[in-house]
């Protein structure tokens, strides 16, 4: 509404109703604007350059029909209020507009000015009440996520204190204890344990909730992590007198995942599954592949528990949910465990679902994708559905100075591959999710989307990169190389994937023989290994989508 | 020769006083200090081996102190420790990238601390502090 005018868009063809319309809004108030046209297109255009506080709409114009016509100006100015101007009585037609967001549906012969001016004042109000609601609920939101992360900072701070004071206790550093303290603090400690547990699954799920969790997905073995989770969680297995048991399927080819996200998720799982099973009973973790979904491996995690309810089922993975009958109520969490397991898988582009039946046992299962690394290559290899004409592999190899301590040289090439990403197009050069290791020195290769003289450019970008860090400088150096791979002949017919398999299987046995090949400083032995390893990794899945 | 020494930088005294206990019963020596600006003249004072660092501090945060030991001749080699109870999501990069060494989010498991420390001291200490 500037200058206090209510400036109405009537967006109508029919002259003569326009003319009628025009002439009821003189008829009601002075203090109405009204500008017309006479198509659709126009009336968007017009909305862009000044938005109307009102638009009177006409839903049958000579660019647009029917409900296609609101459609398209809700789906432009979601904010304006629209009142339409129908020549037909549609009920059915009307509801829809207005479950779509149209604020009023007027039929044309029926309007009075008075009638009018009421319902525009009243669209507009109603349409401001909205836009209200919403921004609270936006200030609501942001609130309470403050809320939270200062909340799980503020309760860190003494959980902190208690934590390092019955730890120096336990340990013995403020002098001896006899078994029967010992028993106690060991409470005190788990409980701890518990609590920091709940103050970063609140602090996780507001993340989930706000869209802030990212996973940065690697090639990784998920037969090890599986392992490592339940190695984890045996302790409490064995406290709670539960068995913890692990099935494998021989040939597990890798996944494409964030091996702590995983983690994170199988832990969640097993803990979920040891809490509800009962003493002498049992947890089950398996992987598998199933024929019918060669795209995905399958996890589950099964056990011998209480099982839950098919109301349950249904509520399981929601936010905060518990399910009233669970057998452990003393110590029951906050009900965020699998609603972050659930939004952490289906980042993966895996899914998770729950079978149970009550009194039977409870199994959980998800899926993850595998790794391919063909999948991968695709934007490195092609541009807008065609073969690029290069592709370039970029090795770097990387080798501590002398009498660097193995800790500190392992932290510097985890940040190795961080640095090297911001040496490549994230959105067409690959950084392989792979690494050779031969001796102390590290391996990292980049399938590039260009010939050798953008390779240059790239490993002038590398060498700046890393030679210029002092983190990295101080602790070794980097030797980086470049090597054409050579493009399959153009044949149009033989479709694209296949082509792009060729490449990764030609990269693949290119970064081998770069790693075996290499002279021999450090003991053939090592090398043989890496580029085993390397093929291992860089192949099996891919064998295994053929 | 000497002990390796430790500076806890901490604006908590309860903090400060369980790692001092913690490091002591490590073979470690530790000085102390409870806010940004104090963090720097102990730390050109003391010339301590290691620092441990909280982010949230009076008088200069965890961010300044990283800068201005970065920044001091004599002092930008200290390997630091982030030690704090601000979200790893968005500091623990940011800290890296400042130049700390590692970065822990209380409570951390004293083990992993401990096992951190040793590697980050420099080589003059290999293997020195033997878990008690």
């Amino acid at each position: 509404m500037n200058n206090g005018h209510t400036n109405v868009l009537l967006i109508e063809d029919n002259p003569g109703d326009a003319d009628l319309v025009r002439l009821r809004l003189m008829e009601s108030d002075a203090g109405v604007n009204v500008s017309c046209v006479n198509r659709l297109a126009d009336g968007l255009a017009s909305m862009a350059k000044h938005p109307p506080s009102v638009v009177l709409l006409d839903l049958n114009l000579p660019d647009s029909r029917g409900s296609d016509t609101f459609r398209k100006v809700l789906e432009q100015s979601p904010g304006v209020p629209i009142v339409i101007l129908s020549g037909q009585d549609d009920e059915k037609l009307a509801m829809k507009a207005l479950h779509q967001g149209v604020q009023d549906y007027l039929v044309k012969g029926d309007i009075t000015s008075s009638h009018l001016d009421r319902v525009m004042r009243y669209a507009i109000e109603r349409q401001a009440l909205i836009r209200s609601l919403e921004m609270s609920r936006q200030q609501q939101l942001e609130f309470k996520n403050q809320f939270l992360s200062h909340v799980s900072h503020e309760l860190r701070t003494p959980l902190t204190a208690i934590h390092q004071f019955v730890t120096i206790l336990l340990d013995g550093l403020a002098g001896e204890i006899n078994p029967e303290q010992r028993y106690h603090l060991g409470t005190v400690l788990n409980s701890v344990h518990q609590l920091r547990a709940m103050i970063r699954d609140l602090l996780e799920a507001t993340r989930a909730e706000s869209g802030k969790i990212h996973i940065e997905p690697r090639c990784v073995t998920i037969v090890d992590l599986i392992q490592q989770a339940v190695s984890m969680m045996s302790p409490t297995a064995k406290e709670k007198r539960v068995g913890l048991e692990v099935g494998l399927d021989a040939r597990i080819p890798f996944v494409y995942a964030d091996a702590d996200r995983v983690l994170q998720v199988l832990i969640n799982l097993i803990d979920n599954g040891l809490k509800f099973t009962p003493a002498e009973g049992s947890v089950l973790v398996k992987a598998c592949l199933v024929d019918a979904d060669s795209n995905m491996v399958y996890v589950s995690v099964s056990d011998t528990g209480c099982g839950i309810s098919s109301e349950a089922r249904n509520l399981i993975f929601e936010r905060l949910y518990q399910d009233p009958n669970s057998v452990d109520n003393n110590r029951s969490g906050l009900g965020l465990g699998l609603f972050i397991a659930k939004e952490l898988v289906e980042l993966h582009g895996g899914r998770i679902w729950v079978a149970s039946e009550v009194g039977n046992g409870t199994t959980f299962s998800f899926t993850l994708p595998l790794y391919s690394l063909a999948k991968l290559l695709f934007p490195v290899v092609t541009d807008q559905g065609r073969l690029r004409d290069a592709v370039a592999l970029v090795k770097l190899e990387l080798s501590p100075l002398p009498g660097i301590a193995q800790g500190n040289w392992k932290e510097v090439c985890h940040h190795s591959l961080d640095r090297l990403r911001r040496c490549v197009y994230l959105d067409k050069d690959l950084v392989l999710p792979v690494s050779g290791r031969v001796g102390q020195s590290e391996n990292l290769f980049v399938a590039a989307s260009t010939g050798l003289e953008g390779a240059e450019i790239m490993m002038k970008r590398i060498r700046e990169q890393f030679e210029g860090a002092e983190g990295f400088r101080s602790a070794g150096c980097v030797k980086v190389s470049a090597t054409a791979v050579a493009m399959p002949v153009r044949d149009e017919a033989k479709a694209l994937e296949a082509l792009v398999q060729t490449i990764a299987d030609q990269i693949t046995g290119m970064a081998m023989a770069v790693l075996a090949g290499k002279p021999s400083s450090q003991g053939a032995d090592g090398e043989i290994n890496a580029a085993q390893n390397l093929q291992r990794q860089i192949t099996t899945s891919d064998i295994k989508s053929n | 020769m000497d002990k390796p020494k430790i500076l806890i930088v901490d604006d908590d005294p309860d903090l400060r006083r369980a790692l001092k206990i913690r490091l002591r019963a490590n073979h470690y020596d530790t000085v102390q200090a409870s806010d940004g600006y104090s963090a720097i003249a102990v730390a050109q004072k003391e010339q301590p081996n290691l620092i441990i660092l909280d982010l949230g501090l009076p008088a200069g945060d965890g961010y300044v102190v990283l800068k201005r030991l970065r920044d001091s001749d004599g002092l930008s080699d200290i390997p630091v420790i982030v030690l704090t109870a601000r979200d790893p999501h968005s500091n623990e990069e940011k800290t890296l990238q400042a130049g700390a060494t590692a970065f822990f989010q209380k409570p951390a498991d004293n083990n992993e601390l401990l096992d951190v420390i040793r590697t980050a001291l420099p080589n003059a200490w290999p293997g020195t502090a033997l878990p008690s």
